[in-house]
């Protein structure tokens, strides 16, 4: 299915902007909800994200002492917008993406990163202890996930021979779901997204317990709300990949609907089963074993088409 | 006619924030003094028993963040500063709820010698949850009565 839009509209409306806001919105309310209802609660009500963001953006905005008051600003936004922009090379919705080059995984890819690196420089920024350490943290993981999260999304790059994502969407649509051909990148992937989201068990750098709220502890107002934005946002586009690669594509709405969904479902189910892990077993887990099975994955795919 | 838009347009946005503020109020807990009996009723009230994300409250860890401070106990004259500090740290609009017997008047330390009194001794209280301690139903009572009355135009 192909769609052409004005560039205008699909900065702005969709896939990117308005529309992807609110359906990160969305998918955070079902996260939530899923989350409490696996812990035997009724959860959130359905507008929940959407009265948080409001309070958080009509609420006062401190600066605290002792920061760059320029980049304390900035960084969030600078966050949020590469987090949108990296919108317009999936296929939203299961449409064709806005924009699309050959190598645009590439850029998706670092696109998303660019959200958690901002969140390591706005903690590095403050000159609050809490602060520094969830830094510190946060940057620790995104240098364990990254690279075996790469791999697995190389996975079915590879086997498509491509690097562009729409035609590995379309690759994905005519053989068989890579779930099934590639299962450990499958779970490599998956893992690996809920550690970019910082979900539990991977929510060392903003564990509430002990270092109060890590890298965003500063933040209030508006700030915390864009940076809250830009998770959302993350968590959507996240999903819309994987499920695009591993799950057979994604050729109309009710497809991404349904597999995003169904994947939000299974992470949901991951955070409420498992504790937090302290940092140095994340990493340890990513090094040990993720890069290790991702790895493999490659290994077994580059020897399979070598003699296939 | 101008002004009528205006002012149209500034009712809405009024309404929308008052909204937005009752149904997510995000909670810090500061315990300045309490025999810590208050504080594990206020760990129950966040279990999933009572359920209080149904209100669209969440415990959060840094003032920043927070909406209330629920403060336990009485304030003693070690926590005084502590606790003004982390009612300066909190951005508007930001509301206090005192808790327990000893968070209302000092309780059963009335009068020592190392008490400053109860909470409102220190900060601006809007809401008394009393009992000694108060049951999580009693908390869960005290946090939606203080969200029900922003709900009232004042004056
Ligand atoms: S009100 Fe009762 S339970 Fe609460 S701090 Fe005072 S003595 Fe302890």
């Amino acid at each position: 299915m192909s769609l052409t839009l004005p560039s205008l509209v699909s900065i702005l409306v969709f896939p990117a902007g308005m529309f992807l806001i609110l359906l990160g919105m969305v998918y955070e309310y079902v996260d939530r909800k899923l989350v409490a209802r696996y812990q035997n609660r009724f959860g959130p009500r359905w507008f929940q994200p959407l009265a948080d963001m409001f309070k958080l953006l009509a609420k006062e905005e401190i600066i605290p002492d002792g920061v760059n008051k320029a980049l304390f600003i900035f960084l969030p936004i600078l966050g949020v917008t590469a987090a949108l922009t990296s919108a317009l090379y999936t296929p939203m919705l299961g449409f064709a993406p806005a924009f699309s080059f050959r190598g645009d995984l590439i850029l998706v890819v670092y696109m998303l990163s660019v959200l958690t690196i901002c969140l390591g420089l706005a903690g590095a920024n403050t000159v609050d202890r809490f602060s520094l350490v969830g830094a510190t943290r946060t940057l620790t993981q995104l240098f364990s996930y990254e690279a075996p999260f790469m791999l697995t999304l190389l996975g079915p790059a590879l086997a498509a021979g491509t690097l562009q994502i729409s035609q590995i969407n379309a690759y994905a649509q005519d053989t068989w779901w890579m779930i099934l051909t590639q299962p450990i990148g499958f779970l490599v992937a998956l893992i690996g997204l809920m550690g970019k989201l910082e979900l539990p068990p991977f929510d060392a750098p903003e564990a509430e317990t002990e270092i109060v709220s890590g890298a965003l502890t500063e933040y209030s107002g508006r700030g915390l709300a864009l940076f809250r934005i830009g998770k959302n946002v993350e968590l959507v586009i996240g999903l819309t990949l994987i499920s695009a690669f591993y799950l057979g594509g994604l050729a109309n709405p009710l497809e991404f609907i349904l597999k995003t969904l169904g994947l939000l479902l299974v992470i949901a189910l991951l955070q409420s089963l498992f504790a937090r892990l302290r940092i140095d077993q994340t990493v340890g887990l990513w090094w040990r074993i993720g890069a290790i099975l991702a790895l493999v994955q490659i290994l077994i795919l580059v020897v399979g088409r070598l003699f296939f | 006619m101008e002004n009528t838009k205006i002012n149209a347009w500034e009712k809405t946005l009024n309404g929308l924030k008052t909204w937005a503020r009752i149904n997510s109020p995000w909670v810090i807990h500061y315990n300045s003094g309490s025999c810590n009996g208050c504080d594990i009723e206020i760990l129950a009230t966040l279990t999933p028993r009572y359920d209080l994300e149904r209100f669209g409250v969440k415990l959060q860890g840094s003032p920043r963040h927070a909406d209330i401070l629920l403060c336990t106990g009485p304030v003693t004259r070690q926590s005084r500063d502590r606790l003004l500090r982390i009612y300066e740290q909190m951005p508007e609009p930001k509301f206090v709820v005192a808790l327990g017997s000893c968070g209302l008047s000092g309780g059963v330390f009335h009068g020592s010698y190392n008490i400053a009194g109860g909470v409102d001794e220190v900060l601006p209280v809007s809401a008394y949850i009393p009992g000694c301690p108060p049951r999580p139903e009693a908390i869960i009572q005290g946090v939606v009565a203080l969200l029900n009355s922003l709900k009232e135009p004042k004056g």
